[in-house]
């Protein structure tokens, strides 16, 4: 029997300006599943993202966590929500420059008032797992782009969330790197039982998810390639 | 030059302008910030002249050499000083001595008897609320205004009056002309601080130039790294960015033109009616005018060049080198070091006239120190910021981002160490000053003002002064000598009632029979030993008025160091077996009770001096007023320092202001995470607060240091003045702070997730 929705988008729409991003778009993703939502640029993917994580308020419609309705949240709980239910991976320039990796990784646990030399035990075990230990006492600018890649995964998973956020995560590297990257990903998601929403317009990328759907003009058009 | 050096300058100045909205913004942020630096330049730039003019007029209307005899072309005049208020009002009594006689600069003809001419301050006093009582202080009818080149500024409360009335017993001077006197000499104090005021406010002026010429130098980075991308190379890459640089520093000289001629207007709001210039006055010595125009750009271009050297610019985009280049020290101690070993020799003292060699030593050395404040900063930021570790998540990001690059803050921060410095050092020369020439004052609780006869006969002013409105008690002090021997010296005794003795001495207790040995500092005063007899002498040499036996046990006390002459006893009417109107002993001073309900009663007793006697000193007891030249200068210093801090306050902002924009997507993936406002909120305050009070520290310890030079090389007391050092510590964070909540709309806006889309 399928498990109940861990997140719902129901009827989002959102603008900016005279732009509509999202025209009544509706999906839900299930616990531990890996979903990806492709399209061509400007077709709403990464505003819908931005949306089922609580960073954006839809203009209209819902979005509900585990039955608990987002847009109803302050921005408060959507904070609290973001640092202890979900992970993110971005594209660029996501890892402070300043801090280390390792410190980059223990970044969100320190922010949930976990202290710092047991967020930063779970931070090295994490870039063991994804295969960076070496660079843990380095700063982002000294690490190449796919070790930067797997640092920022790292840290997405370091509070083993519910949902990870991945949007466009390989879209600044070479296709070996990008693969590696996905694969670990993927692999530590599965591990802890995390959903992932990948953004994604690359279709090698988008075969490691579960579920694909297809965006055009704002709305989910097409919910194919069950896997 | 070639045609292609040329074309690549071009290059550069067409990107600047072509910028879009962007662009259009770094560069008036350029242009603004360089324009405040050069239109403060030029006002430096016009003071010799200003200062010039300002001695110019003043030597030409000074009372020229003294002449014996009356003649037709002669004139007397009587230099006088009353107040209005707080407001000093000096002018001239004149009187004609013939038809030649000449008539002071600046007025139309020779005031007739009973007219006045004013300057346009003392026009605007008269007119003003309760100006009657003034206007009838002369017994005379305001018959003209005295033009500018009678007058040292515009805001110059100055005057002359005509009399019919006024001989050289009065004082007066007997001359055939004006101006032709040499140049009063100036307290050595006051070249000091007019040298390393002029150092104070010359540093923080450079020091923000070259941080303005850098506004927004990531992008031009990230611009000229896409230029490379099109097959520019390095070295053509330098020429674009000169042209870059030069027209934000060409457009920064025409706006430093407007703000000099607003600032030209504005100037005297901030100085001290005495001080205060003609704008005509502000004109720039020629040679520093050309060095500004020259330096200004030579220096953007420099400082843009240098600033590239740090920076790797590729096609791909902009590798920073600078990251964590270990700063070094030894080279950093070379500029204060040399401070020092140039303001060394004079410790020991200034020669009474600083001379030009003195001038530049004083200047050159006091510069240097300052400059140790520049050049020492970024190593000691660095130093402290690489041991700093732990703590918060917000201590951390604010402490993480000083490690990799404190180099930004350190720019911005500068600006305010070598400004707290300079001033920490001149309020402590002035304090110093301030306490030396005021110290601690009579009360003023019984008596309030006192007039001093000045070797004048004054009889007649006791009546006079007690028949002026709102004077309710009018008490004579006087002295006598105790002399014992009729060729020896006298030992002077102060005698009065006891609220009289009180304005000269703190007593323990007083009561009429009573006396007490004074106590002068600095001054050994001579006593008679205890139980001795001595006559006691007053107006006639030969006959004792009466006989004192000193007696034992006399209590001592401290003279008021406002008193100026020294006396051995201070003693009742009583003690001395005098009578209680003193007649007989010299009279030198009524001292005045004024009926607290009417606040112009002082300036009715100013009226009747001017009638008695209008060279007569008044003082005001208990006056926090300090009456002298160092009063103005801390107006001066209080004024520049209030608009240097913010000065240095909006360039700070704009600074931080640069960061946020440079830094918004990575703000942006922190909110999305889930990272609390006030978590970046503090880690913004502790980037801008940590680099501020390093930087404050320093200017504490260089600022203190050069106080202590500049006091001992004036032979004053070195003592730190804490209060100026604690209120520019609290004004200094109130600025970070108020920097920070500033930035604060800037930093929630960036918190916004369009800064994190990709595609």
């Amino acid at each position: 029997m399928p498990s109940s929705p861990l997140l719902v988008a129901d009827g989002v729409s959102k603008s900016f300006g005279i732009t509509r991003a999202l025209n009544g778009a509706s999906l839900q993703v299930r616990p531990g599943e890996v979903l990806a939502l492709t399209g061509p640029s400007g077709s709403g993917k990464s505003t819908l993202l931005h949306c089922l994580s609580g960073i954006l308020a839809p203009d209209s419609g819902r979005v509900s966590f585990e039955g608990r309705d987002l847009t109803a949240m302050s921005d408060r709980e959507r904070s609290a929500l973001r640092r202890g239910a979900f992970g993110f991976v971005f594209q660029f320039g996501q890892l402070v420059p300043e801090l280390t990796c390792l410190e980059n990784v223990a970044l969100p646990l320190r922010l949930a008032g976990v202290r710092r030399s047991r967020a930063e035990r779970r931070a090295a075990e994490l870039l063991v797992r994804l295969e960076v230990v070496e660079v843990a006492g380095k700063r982002p600018g000294q690490a190449s782009g796919g070790q930067g890649q797997r640092v920022a995964v790292a840290r997405a998973l370091v509070t083993d969330p519910q949902v990870i956020f991945a949007d466009e995560p390989t879209g600044a590297l070479d296709s070996r790197n990008g693969e590696q990257v996905m694969r670990l990903l993927v692999a530590a998601a599965k591990e802890r039982g995390s959903a992932v929403v990948l953004v994604t317009h690359e279709a090698r990328i988008a075969s490691y998810a579960d579920r694909e759907v297809s965006f055009r003009d704002g709305a989910a058009v097409v919910a194919e390639g069950v896997r | 030059m070639s045609a292609a050096w040329l074309r690549e300058l071009v290059l550069g100045v067409r990107l600047s302008v072509s910028g879009g909205r962007s662009g259009w913004l770094r560069l008036a942020l350029i242009a603004a910030g360089v324009g405040l630096g050069v239109g403060m330049l030029l006002v430096l730039a016009a003071a010799p002249t200003a200062v010039a003019a300002r001695e110019q007029r003043r030597a030409d209307r000074a009372l020229g050499a003294s002449v014996e005899q009356a003649g037709p072309g002669t004139l007397l005049a009587l230099t006088t000083e009353t107040r209005f208020r707080d407001e000093p009002v000096r002018g001239r009594i004149v009187r004609p001595e013939g038809d030649r006689a000449p008539a002071p600069p600046g007025v139309a003809r020779m005031p007739a008897v009973g007219e006045l001419y004013v300057s346009p301050a003392l026009a605007a006093l008269i007119a003003g609320p309760g100006g009657e009582v003034l206007a009838q202080r002369w017994s005379a009818h305001v018959a003209g205004t005295i033009a500018p080149q009678g007058l040292s500024g515009p805001d110059e409360v100055y005057f002359y009056v005509g009399s019919g009335t006024l001989t050289t017993d009065d004082g007066a001077a007997r001359i055939a002309s004006f101006g032709g006197g040499s140049p009063p000499t100036t307290d050595p104090t006051i070249v000091v601080l007019a040298v390393i005021g002029a150092a104070v406010l010359l540093l923080p002026v450079l020091v923000f130039v070259t941080t303005a010429v850098r506004f927004g130098s990531e992008s031009r980075e990230r611009q000229l790294a896409a230029i490379r991308l099109v097959g520019a190379d390095s070295r053509m890459t330098r020429r674009i960015a000169t042209g870059d640089a030069l027209i934000g520093a060409v457009l920064g000289l025409a706006v430093g033109g407007l703000v000099f001629l607003g600032l030209r207007r504005g100037v005297g709001v901030l100085l001290p009616a005495d001080f205060s210039p003609y704008p005509s006055d502000l004109r720039p010595v020629p040679a520093l005018l050309a060095a500004i125009l020259l330096l200004v750009p030579a220096g953007a271009v420099l400082v843009t060049l240098s600033a590239l050297r740090r920076v790797v610019i590729e096609p791909l985009g902009v590798v920073r080198q600078s990251g964590v280049r270990r700063r070094r020290l030894w080279w950093r101690l070379i500029p204060p070091g040399a401070g020092v070993a140039l303001l060394y020799p004079l410790l020991g003292g200034l020669p009474g006239d600083v001379g030009a060699g003195t001038r530049v030593q004083l200047a050159a050395g006091a510069i240097l120190l300052l400059t140790g404040v520049v050049v020492l900063l970024p190593w000691l930021v660095q130093a402290v910021v690489r041991r700093l570790g732990g703590g918060s998540v917000a201590w951390q990001l604010g402490i993480r981002r000083l490690q990799l690059d404190s180099d930004t803050a350190v720019r911005f921060v500068s600006g305010i160490a070598v400004s707290v410095a300079g001033i920490i050092a001149i309020q402590g020369l002035l304090s110093t000053s301030i306490a030396a020439t005021s110290g601690n004052q009579p009360p003023a609780d019984r008596l309030q003002a006192v007039v001093y006869t000045n070797g004048a006969d004054g009889t007649g002013w006791q009546a006079a002064l007690a028949g002026t409105p709102g004077v309710e008690a009018v008490r004579t002090s006087g002295y006598g000598y105790l002399r014992t021997d009729p060729d020896q010296p006298g030992v002077t005794v102060r005698v009065g009632d006891c609220d009289v003795l009180r304005q000269y001495a703190p007593l323990p207790s007083c009561a009429d029979g009573d006396s007490f040995q004074a106590v002068h500092p600095g001054w050994e005063s001579p006593t008679l030993p205890a139980g001795a007899t001595t006559p006691v002498f007053g107006t006639d040499d030969a006959a004792p008025l009466s006989h004192w036996q000193v007696p034992a046990g006399l209590p001592a006390v401290t003279l008021y160091t406002s008193e100026a002459a020294p006396m051995s006893y201070l003693a009742t009417p009583a003690a001395l077996k005098l009578r209680p109107d003193l007649r007989g002993i010299f009279t030198d001073a009524y001292l005045l009770g004024l009926d607290p309900s009417r606040p112009d009663a002082i300036e009715q007793v100013r009226n009747t001096m001017t009638r008695l006697a209008p060279a007569a000193p008044l003082q005001l007891f208990g006056d926090e007023r300090i009456g002298n030249q160092f009063a103005g200068a801390r107006q001066v210093a209080q004024g520049c320092a209030v608009l240097f801090l913010l000065f240095i306050g909006a360039s700070m902002l704009v600074g931080v202001t640069e960061q946020l924009r440079e830094r918004r997507r990575l703000l942006a993936v922190l909110a999305a995470f889930g990272t609390q406002r006030r978590t970046l909120s503090a880690s913004l305050l502790y980037q801008v607060a940590i680099p501020a009070s390093v930087g404050l520290l320093l200017a504490v310890l260089i600022g203190s240091s050069l106080s202590a030079v500049l006091l001992a090389a004036t032979e004053a007391p070195v003592e730190l003045d804490w209060a100026a050092i604690a209120a520019m510590t609290a004004t200094v964070a109130t600025m970070v702070v108020a920097v920070t909540a500033a930035g604060l709309p800037l930093l929630f806006r960036l918190l916004k997730v369009q800064e994190l889309r990709s595609e």
